[in-house]
Order: C-alpha cells, then sequence, then structure tokens
C-alpha cells in the first residue's frame, strides 16, 4: 500500500523554480531511489517531506494523514527520519548522546523532573542508552560511542547519521546522499547495510545519491528529477537504459563536434605546461577527498574535469587555487611552485578561480563587481571590453548583482574574470542550476576565452557541452583521475564516459556488444570504464598490460574469463 | 550516574559551606559586595542556561532581572506580605516576560536576535523603569525604598541582616547551580543542547523548537529574576541604575570572559563584576611614591573588562573557566598514561 503520497508540490525560490509539480508513491517496505543531476531539487524534495520548508503548492500525505499544518517534529513523532546531505551531527556530544536525543524527544521526557534527576528520569535515561549503544553494535559502531561527533571522519559521520535517524524507530527513513564521499568498497558496504536495515527494522526509504551503483543494487524503483521535475520513473534496470535519463546526466547529444578546437590543442601541445599538478592530495579535516591527481593544463587550452558528484573535482581546483591547503603533491603554475601559496599570492600570477556559486557580492552593481577588478590590480580598468562580450551587462550595469538571474550572474562572474587579464581562469559548476538555454550561451562565452588565448580549467555536470568546448578532459572517479584524453575521444566514447556517472552497469551490454563485433574499440572502453577500480589495482592492471604488451582492458577480459571458469 | 551526582552534591555543599562564612568577618559593604555577587551570578546563570546551553544570544537579562526586583519589591511593600510569596511573584512576572521576549527568537538568530533584546532592554530601561507614565508603580529614577520586609514573620532589615540575605541567596545559588548541571547532562539538557548544535537536525528528530526555545528564554529569565527578586531585601531600595541596559551588556561581555558554557563560571563571574569596581573605588586612588596622584576609580572597570574581553578571545577563546578546566583535564590525562606507563613497564 502507499505509504507516502506527495503530490504536485512545487517550490519556488524568489525567481528559481525548484520544484515544479512533482508527484512520487512510496509503498511500505519499498526502497525508493531519486536520482538527477545537481539541482534538480532533490534535496528540496527531501526539505518539503520532512517539513523543513514550506512547498507552494501541492499536497502530502504520510500513512494516509495530511502532512500539510505538521511541524519537522510533528513529521518525526509519525515516524519520518532523514538524514542530512550536509552531516548536521550534534558536533559537542557524544555519538551515544546523538543517538539518546530522537529516542527521548519521541518520549515526551519533562524537563523538570530531568533536571532533579528523579528515578522516572532515571530509569529512562538508562534505557534510551542501552538502546543507543544496542543500535551501535548492530550498526557495528559500537566503538565509537563515548567519541565526540565532530571528532569523527565524515564517512563514520554518515553512518551515525543513520544510526541516529534509525534510532527514532522511523517508518520511513530519507538518505540525502549517504554515500557521498564513501569509496566503491564502503559503498558496497553501505548497501549491504541499507538492505539489513530493511530486513531488520522494516523500514521504508527513500534514496538521493548520485552513486549509481549504489542506487540500482538497492533500490526498487527509481525517480529520475530534472530541473524540478519527475522526467522518468521505473524499475532500475529501464531507468539505467533510458535515453532520456542519460541525456539529463551528460547533456544533448552535439550533432558537430567542432573542429577547431581540436587544431587549437594541436597548435598548443608543443608549448611549456602552464599549470603542472603532480601527486596532489587534499581534503578537510580527518577526510582525504583527492589523492594522486596528475593534472596540467597548457597555455591557451580548454581542459575539462568531468565525473559524479563527490569525486573530487571541486576540491582539485580548491586546492590548486590555495583555498585549501594541499597535503601532498606540487602544483606548478606558470613556472612558480604555488604548493600552499595563500591565495592572493596565485591570483596575482594570473590565477582566476570563480567557484561553485560564483563568489559575488549581492548588494554590489554589476559596474561595481566589474571595478572591483581594478582595485585588486593596483589601476583602474577599462570595462568596456566586458560589456563588448556580454551586450547584456551594459543594460544592467547599474543593478545590484543579486537581483540579476542566475545566467546573468555567472556572467558576471566570467566577466569579472576577463578583466583581469588571467593567463588561466578555473570554473567550477558554471552551470549549476540553469536552465539548458543559458547553459549553452555560457559555454558559447567560453570560446571567448580561448580567442583571447587565455587557458581554462572546467568542472561541468553537462559532460556534453563541456567536451564540445574542450580539447582534453579528465575523468575524476572517487578522488582520483580515472582516466584522460582529448575531447573528441572521449565524445566518440559517450557511452562509457556515462560509465562514470550510472555506473559501470550501464555498459555491460555494449562491452558485449562490442567483444564480440569490434574487439580493437573495447579495450579502450574498458579502460574508460574501469574507474570503478582503485587507483592501485589500476596502476599494478596496467603495469601487467605493458610487460604482457597488451591493453589493460584485454587483461581485465583475460582475468575475467579465468574467474568466470 | 549516582555518584556523579552524589560528587556534584558534594561539591556544592563544600562549596556553600565555604563562601558562606567568608564575608562575616568583613565590614557592611563587602557584605553587600558579595550579596551582589551572587545577584550578579544568578544574571550570569541565566545566560549560561540560555547562551551556553541552547545557544540563544540575548542582550536584556539584566532587565530580567530588574523585572523581577520590581515585582517583588511591589508586592512586598505594597501588600506587605511575606517576602517568600513576593520573591514568586518576582520570578513569575520574569519567567512570562521571558517566554514574551522568547517568541520572536523562535524567528531570529545571532546578531538580529541580539539587537531585538537589547532594544527590549533600552525599552524597559527608558521607558517603563525610569519613565513618569510608570512612575506610579516604578518610582521613576529615583525609584523606591523598601524599609522593611517580613520573611516567615520575622522582621528584615537590609543593613542589619545582610549576612542572612547574602547565606538564603548563595544557598539558592547552589541549588540552581547543581539543577542546571545536572540538566546538562540529562535527556531535556540534551535536547537544548541539540538547538544549540543544529537546530534543523533537532527539528527533524523530534524536538519540539517552540516549546524548547521558549521554556528557554522562560527558564533563563526565571534564573536571573530569583537573583533580581533579592535586590530589595539587599539594597533596601530599587532603582533603575542596577538594571540599565549597561548592565546588560556586562552580563554578556563577563560570560563571555569567564565561560558562557559552564556553571561555575557565572559565579566566578558574579564576584568579579561585584568586588572589582567596589576595590577601585576604595583603593583605586592615593599617590605613588609620594610625588605621583593616581585615580583608577570604577571608570576604569569598562576599560578593564574592554582588555579583559580582547586578551580571553584571543588567548582562551573558551573563556576563563572553560580553559581552566580544559588544562586540568589535559594534565590528569597525561598524568594517567604516565602512570600506566610505570605500571606497564613494573
Amino acid at each position: 500500500m502507499t505509504m507516502l503520497r506527495v503530490r504536485d508540490i512545487s517550490v519556488r525560490f524568489g525567481g528559481i523554480v525548484a520544484l515544479d509539480g512533482v508527484s512520487l508513491d512510496l509503498n511500505r517496505g519499498e526502497i525508493l531511489g531519486l536520482i538527477g543531476p545537481n539541482g534538480a531539487g532533490k534535496t528540496t524534495l527531501f526539505n518539503c517531506i520532512s517539513g523543513v520548508i514550506r512547498p507552494d503548492e501541492g499536497s502530502m500525505f504520510f500513512e494516509g494523514r495530511s502532512l500539510r499544518f505538521a511541524p519537522p517534529h510533528e513529521r518525526a513523532r509519525r515516524g519520518i527520519a532523514r538524514t542530512f546531505q550536509n552531516l548536521q551531527l550534534w558536533g559537542s556530544m557524544t555519538v551515544e548522546e546523538n543517538l539518546t536525543v530522537p529516542m527521548d524527544a519521541l518520549g515526551r521526557r519533562n524537563t523538570l523532573s530531568d533536571a532533579l534527576y528523579l528515578p522516572f528520569s532515571a530509569y529512562a535515561e538508562r534505557a534510551s542508552h542501552e538502546r543507543a549503544r544496542a543500535i551501535l553494535h548492530v550498526l557495528d559502531l559500537g566503538r565509537y560511542a563515548n567519541a565526540l561527533a565532530a571528532d569523527l571522519p565524515a564517512g563514520i559521520q554518515r553512518r551515525v547519521e543513520i544510526a541516529r535517524a534509525l534510532a527514532m524507530r522511523p517508518r520511513l527513513l530519507l538518505l540525502d546522499e549517504p554515500a557521498a564521499g564513501l569509496d566503491a568498497q564502503e559503498t558496497s558496504r553501505l548497501a549491504d547495510l541499507l538492505r539489513a536495515v530493511r530486513e531488520r527494522f522494516h523500514v521504508s526509504m527513500l534514496l538521493v545519491d548520485h552513486d549509481m551503483s549504489l542506487v540500482m543494487r538497492v533500490c526498487d524503483y527509481v525517480y529520475v528529477l530534472d530541473f524540478g521535475k519527475v522526467l522518468a520513473k521505473g524499475r532500475p534496470s529501464a531507468i539505467r537504459n533510458d535515453s532520456k535519463v542519460v541525456a539529463a546526466y551528460l547533456g544533448e547529444e552535439s550533432k558537430e563536434p567542432s573542429a577547431q578546437s581540436n587544431g587549437a590543442a594541436a597548435m598548443t601541445k608543443s608549448d611549456a605546461p602552464l599549470l603542472e599538478v603532480t601527486g596532489l592530495a587534499a581534503g578537510y579535516g580527518h577526510l582525504e577527498v583527492v589523492r594522486d591527481v596528475n593534472l596540467t593544463v597548457r597555455p591557451g587550452e580548454v581542459v575539462a574535469c568531468i565525473g559524479a558528484n563527490g569525486a573530487g573535482k571541486t576540491t582539485t581546483l580548491r586546492a590548486i587555487s590555495g583555498m585549501i591547503r594541499p597535503r601532498h603533491g606540487r602544483v606548478m603554475f606558470g613556472g612558480h611552485d604555488v604548493t600552499g601559496s595563500p591565495a592572493e599570492r596565485i591570483s596575482r600570477l594570473g590565477l582566476v578561480h570563480i567557484p561553485e556559486g560564483r563568489g559575488l557580492f549581492p548588494r554590489l552593481s554589476v559596474e561595481d563587481t566589474l571595478r572591483l577588478v581594478s582595485n585588486s590590480t593596483g589601476h583602474e580598468v577599462d570595462l568596456a571590453p566586458a560589456f563588448e562580450h556580454f551586450p547584456r551587462l551594459r543594460e544592467r550595469r547599474r543593478q545590484a548583482v543579486g537581483t540579476l538571474s542566475g545566467g546573468e550572474q555567472q556572467m558576471v562572474a566570467l566577466a569579472r574574470a576577463i578583466l583581469a587579464r588571467p593567463r588561466l581562469v578555473m570554473v567550477d559548476e558554471m552551470s549549476q542550476g540553469l536552465a539548458p538555454t543559458v547553459v549553452r550561451q555560457l559555454f558559447e562565452i567560453l570560446r571567448v576565452f580561448r580567442e583571447q588565448g587565455i587557458a581554462v580549467l572546467l568542472v561541468e555536470q553537462f559532460v556534453e557541452s563541456a567536451l564540445n568546448v574542450a580539447d582534453r578532459a579528465y575523468v575524476f572517479e572517487h578522488g582520483t583521475i580515472a582516466s584522460e584524453g582529448s575531447a573528441a575521444e572521449l565524445r566518440r566514447n559517450r557511452k562509457l564516459v556515462a560509465g562514470s556517472y550510472l555506473g559501470t552497469a550501464v555498459d555491460e551490454p555494449a562491452a558485449h556488444a562490442n567483444g564480440n563485433g569490434h574487439a580493437k574499440l573495447d579495450p579502450d572502453l574498458l579502460e574508460v570504464v574501469s574507474v570503478k577500480v582503485p587507483a592501485g589495482l589500476k596502476r599494478a592492471l596496467e603495469d601487467r598490460a605493458e610487460t604482457d604488451g597488451r591493453s589493460a582492458g584485454a587483461v581485465v577480459m583475460d582475468l575475467l574469463e579465468k574467474v568466470e571458469r | 550516574m549516582t555518584s556523579r551526582l552524589m560528587v556534584r552534591i558534594c561539591v556544592a555543599l563544600i562549596a556553600f559551606t565555604v563562601l558562606a562564612r567568608i564575608p562575616a568577618g568583613f565590614d557592611v559593604g563587602f557584605q553587600f559586595d558579595a550579596a551582589l555577587a551572587v545577584i550578579l551570578g544568578f544574571g550570569l546563570l541565566s545566560l549560561v542556561l540560555l547562551t551556553g546551553y541552547v545557544g540563544q544570544v540575548s542582550l536584556c537579562q539584566a532587565t530580567f532581572a530588574g523585572v523581577g526586583a520590581y515585582a517583588a519589591g511591589m508586592t512586598a511593600s505594597t501588600f506587605h506580605v511575606d517576602y517568600t510569596v513576593a520573591i514568586a511573584v518576582g520570578v513569575l512576572a520574569a519567567f512570562t516576560l521571558g517566554v514574551v521576549v522568547g517568541l520572536p527568537a523562535l524567528r531570529l538568530y545571532g546578531i538580529t536576535l541580539a539587537i531585538v533584546t537589547l532594544g527590549i532592554a533600552l525599552v524597559f530601561d527608558r521607558y517603563v523603569f525610569q519613565d513618569r507614565i510608570f512612575s506610579w508603580f516604578t518610582g521613576g529614577s529615583g525609584g523606591w525604598r523598601v524599609d522593611s520586609a517580613t520573611v516567615f514573620g520575622l522582621q528584615m532589615d537590609s543593613s542589619k541582616h545582610l549576612m542572612a540575605a547574602y547565606i538564603v541567596l548563595l544557598a539558592l545559588f547552589c541549588v540552581v547551580a547543581l539543577l542546571m548541571v545536572n540538566l546538562h547532562s540529562s535527556g531535556a539538557g540534551r535536547r537544548f543542547r541539540a538547538i544549540r548544535d543544529s537546530e534543523l537536525a533537532a527539528a527533524t528528530m523530534g524536538v519540539n523548537l517552540t516549546r524548547y526555545k521558549l521554556l528557554a528564554f522562560g527558564l533563563s529569565a526565571g534564573i536571573a529574576g530569583l537573583g533580581g527578586s533579592f535586590y530589595p531585601l539587599v539594597a533596601g531600595s530599587v532603582s533603575p541604575q542596577p538594571f540599565w541596559v549597561f548592565t546588560s551588556l556586562q552580563l554578556a561581555a563577563i560570560a563571555v570572559l569567564m565561560g558562557v558554557r559552564y556553571v561555575p563560571a557565572a559565579f566566578l563571574g558574579g564576584a568579579f563584576m561585584a568586588f572589582v569596581p567596589d576595590v577601585l573605588t576604595r583603593f583605586g586612588h592615593g599617590t605613588l611614591f609620594g610625588r605621583y596622584s593616581y585615580d583608577i576609580s570604577y571608570d576604569w572597570f569598562q576599560i578593564v573588562v574592554g582588555v579583559l574581553l580582547i586578551v580571553q578571545l584571543i588567548l582562551l577563546p573558551d573563556g576563563v573557566w572553560g580553559d581552566l578546566r580544559m588544562r586540568v583535564m589535559h594534565a590528569r590525562s597525561a598524568m594517567q598514561a604516565v602512570t600506566r606507563k610505570r605500571v606497564r613497564v613494573a
């Protein structure tokens, strides 16, 4: 029977439509997957269901009762628990205390009797601590019981979030990217855990994750969101091969790959690298997000970094531009060693980093924002070139940046980058939260950079658009670069790049088909797809391939055949 | 758990017996300072609950204390009831105001909430405690005298029974402090701390934000009001001056200085606020080497607090008590490590 019924939910933030008439049904005992590109509205939907934000339109029913006027804690009492994408544990408490809060909160305990330590409270206290320990034991977290939540590595914190949600004895569990930042092995353990939880605690789940291998493994049914709408729904096997879904993740397939880009790549190939990153490792707190990243950008070249969410692209950019300190490795920019240099020094050398969210000041006017560039270089800058490339900004020069549309704001960020006359611009998720038409315009603008001889390092979810404009690309997977190649090459192996987003399973049929017909293409194919393999293993495979004089893909195929026998 | 409770009770008892005897040997001025220290200690304790536990900012704690003082003094001198009843009325009045002030806190955070509470402190200072409209009630800027009060039928005179008032205050302070330490580690305390660490998570994990935020504001105001309602008894009069805006600001500054998350820091801060200005005015002037005359009177107190606050924020971010506690804990664990090593060697 239907446990959660969501009907025509719409949410608008200012002018942005985050959810547009989404309907969804979740049956009792089901694990429902919710996937979609960045900014598709998945977390917004979670916030609606858990009551954190109120939808502008639509209705929700949980076990037959309307959720319309229920505040968050009331929904928790009815049995809806959730985890958070950006971890929200109570950091100053121990893990065990974290688990007892939801238990007590549901038990309607009395503040005065707690403070007086009356026998009733003391008894309840013991009971909830015992239950907390039991849950931690079941989830194999027992040894962290007395550690402060804030001190734990992010991966453990994610598991504690799940444990805390389970402590509420929920009927419905909303999991927001539980696999973010986990490596392949941890992800598969998480999949086992989720299935065990369903068996043991009889919990229905709604799962948002970018790791398709997880979604495909545990979900009974999958909804695909794109630009706030339900794009497709169906069984995982059907979703996997849905052309619409592949397009949503990779962008529209281009008709004519631009020949010009390849020419430019050939032209600049001989130059010394402008940016050279070797063996880079970086992370936050206890979490190492990227390791072993080797990457070069030559002058005037457009290079794209693609890969699933949480694969480490953004962290790599941040480590290059000095926003975080690299832990290992070396960053050379324009002949200077800038490893761990302060961000302002690196930017003075001619490296502009446009971060996710664009890094603009919402209350400044367009003109003033652009004038800031002159302040940082020390002399007044002519704004004319910016307005020449972006005529739309000339019309809105007096408008506050915060009131512009998302696409126009991105234009301001790009215009500011051009005025700074950099040698390299790094753009992070330029198209995030923007409509496809706007995205296309912005990619056109990237060509302007190329014409001016400015190199571009691009992090992008829309793979197809990125590959159209780029000369070369790096494919990130699980915190390291899994493969690289010219954009044209990767574009040809379009389906294979999809592997890094939708899980390798996508390409199994393709691999088999190719295995019979085009034996030559197949090894390359596997090389791109084998991104699921940890870096160390991959290197071993490559060594083996080298000594055997074959491609790594062929070695894998041999091994697989041996295993089958 | 229970053994920890016994330890806390013992610590509170020892602190009470030691502190209750100290002012007896000094002059009346010193005894008044001691009583004032406990009253201010209540104000700081209320901030420990509100800011330290629940993470809500408030710059009107002295106003809560003032409401307690005015309500209690008024009840005692108008209706000539027993002063214990007057205290109950004072606490109740402060609690009610606290809940009302808590209403905007349901929507506001951080700096905005600070401004709103500062506004409330200003309004009460200028337009309730001092204004002529309410002077029939508050006595205007001059206040009024509370000549005598009865406690359990006994006549109390502020000048003669200062020590008695101090001891009762101190006993109450120890009880409230004990309750608050208990609260911290109890279920309700965890709900409060959950709101501080992540409101979002607290709400979605079943903590009723409305209820617990209002409760926190009410309890906090009630604690401040409890201290304040003793003021007429101790000072023999009620006037706006002790409860004006700057006392609120000073309470907030001292709470941060001493460690806003720790109950003992409240007593430390209260003593600091009561004694340092008095010592400065008493001994802060004279001549140095028979030639240089100097005068570090009360005005200097503000500067001292300001400088200390800056130094503390840089060097001891968790406050004086918080830092002290951390050092002791580190030393203890280091010592334990050494002992363990020795045992292993042996």
